[in-house]
């Protein structure tokens, strides 16, 4: 077996067992942050993506990052964000969490990844037409904040940790009686 | 049905296994480990490859001139592939592990607003899901490729993803899911 397909099952078996484990791999805890009612998926989601974002910092400053940066074609990704939103809004599932539910047992998961295939199809089909005119509007490139803002990632993601884990710690739910 | 054969998890929101620092500490490490070895998580993509190379065997005049599909990326069963893979195993174990492995095809938030129309659930189920993967591709990523290692790489493209993804997200949820379930604490 290649490197990439260990890296890949290694990587990928944790992220698994992670979503499942942290409760995003449940619709209903989902569906509960986005209603506002339940907020255990946001603030986790909040805690991953700082605490990511940390680390990302250390390994580039430490040379030993393999980023990948998506290009900001902006339009194209408002009106992506709005196509995902809808579709997570409507079943409490995205690509990585309906995986994991559907290898979890739920029969509505499965259901969804085979309309994410049927959705892939259709972006396949329209890209020439669709998508490649849309990509074209206001595309600032794979660039990153840190050098839009020509600041030094450090003085982005040190404000940002800090002040998150501060809102974090405030609002931190009271323990159950 | 008899409410009283309805197993108590299909009414009330189920606690989660961690708290959310810890839930949250778990995934960012995972992320770290990511960047640290390959490159940062990411989902959607496979769907395509998986989808492009069925239609290579169906189409491949199409495929060889088509502007996305013809690319290598798509092409190959490569590391993305594999951690799609791995999330599937993973997360199963888990389930297993966790004692939360079980047959179900509709959820709590679902039968609150909806009765216990399964049917329905899978209607709607197959429609978010075209949604989901269209918008992706569209985005570029999904909640993983591009919300959380977007937001970890801090890339530009991720904020007008959240804008949109949570606005929308939240505005459908909503319209879908106005009656709150009783949640466990």
């Amino acid at each position: 077996m290649s490197t990439q397909v260990i890296l890949g099952l290694f990587v990928g078996g944790l992220f698994g067992a992670a979503l499942a484990i942290a409760a995003l791999a449940d619709p209903d805890k989902i569906i509960g942050t986005l209603r506002l009612k339940d907020l255990h998926a946001m603030r986790t989601i909040a805690v991953f993506v700082l605490v990511g974002m940390f680390g990302v910092w250390v390994l580039e400053a430490a040379g030993a990052a393999h980023l990948s940066i998506k290009p900001a074609t902006v339009v194209s990704v408002l009106i992506g964000g709005a196509l995902l939103g809808i579709g997570f809004g409507m079943t409490g599932y995205c690509p990585g969490t309906g995986l994991a539910c559907a290898a979890g047992g739920r029969i509505d998961a499965l259901v969804t990844v085979i309309g994410m295939f049927a959705g892939a199809l259709a972006y396949i089909l329209i890209y020439p037409q669709v998508a490649v005119p849309i990509e074209r509007i206001a595309d600032y490139g794979s660039v990153t904040l840190p050098e839009i803002t020509k600041v030094s990632r450090a003085a982005w993601t040190i404000p940002i940790v800090v002040v998150g884990a501060l809102v974090l710690l405030v609002t931190r739910p009271k323990p159950a009686k | 049905m008899n409410l009283r054969e309805v197993n108590m998890t299909e009414l009330i929101v189920q606690k989660e296994p961690l708290p959310w620092w810890a839930a949250g500490l778990l995934l960012g490490l995972v992320q770290i480990l990511a960047v640290a070895l390959e490159g940062p998580l990411g989902v959607s993509t496979q769907f395509v490859v998986a989808d492009a190379k069925v239609i290579k065997e169906v189409a491949p005049e199409y495929t060889a001139e088509h502007p996305l599909i013809s690319n290598e990326k798509y092409q190959k069963f490569g590391y993305g592939w594999w951690l799609d893979v791995g999330l599937v195993a993973g997360a199963a174990l888990a389930a297993l592990a966790l004692g939360r492995w079980k047959l179900r095809a509709t959820t709590v938030w679902w039968r609150r607003n909806h009765n216990s129309k399964v049917f329905t659930r899978l209607i709607a189920a197959f429609v978010g899901g075209f949604f989901i993967l269209l918008g992706a591709r569209f985005a570029h990523g999904c909640t993983s490729g591009q919300f959380a290692s977007g937001w970890s790489q801090l890339s530009l493209s991720v904020v007008p993803f959240t804008i949109t993804l949570f606005g929308f997200g939240m505005l459908t949820a909503r319209l879908v899911y106005p009656k709150s379930p009783e949640i466990e604490k």
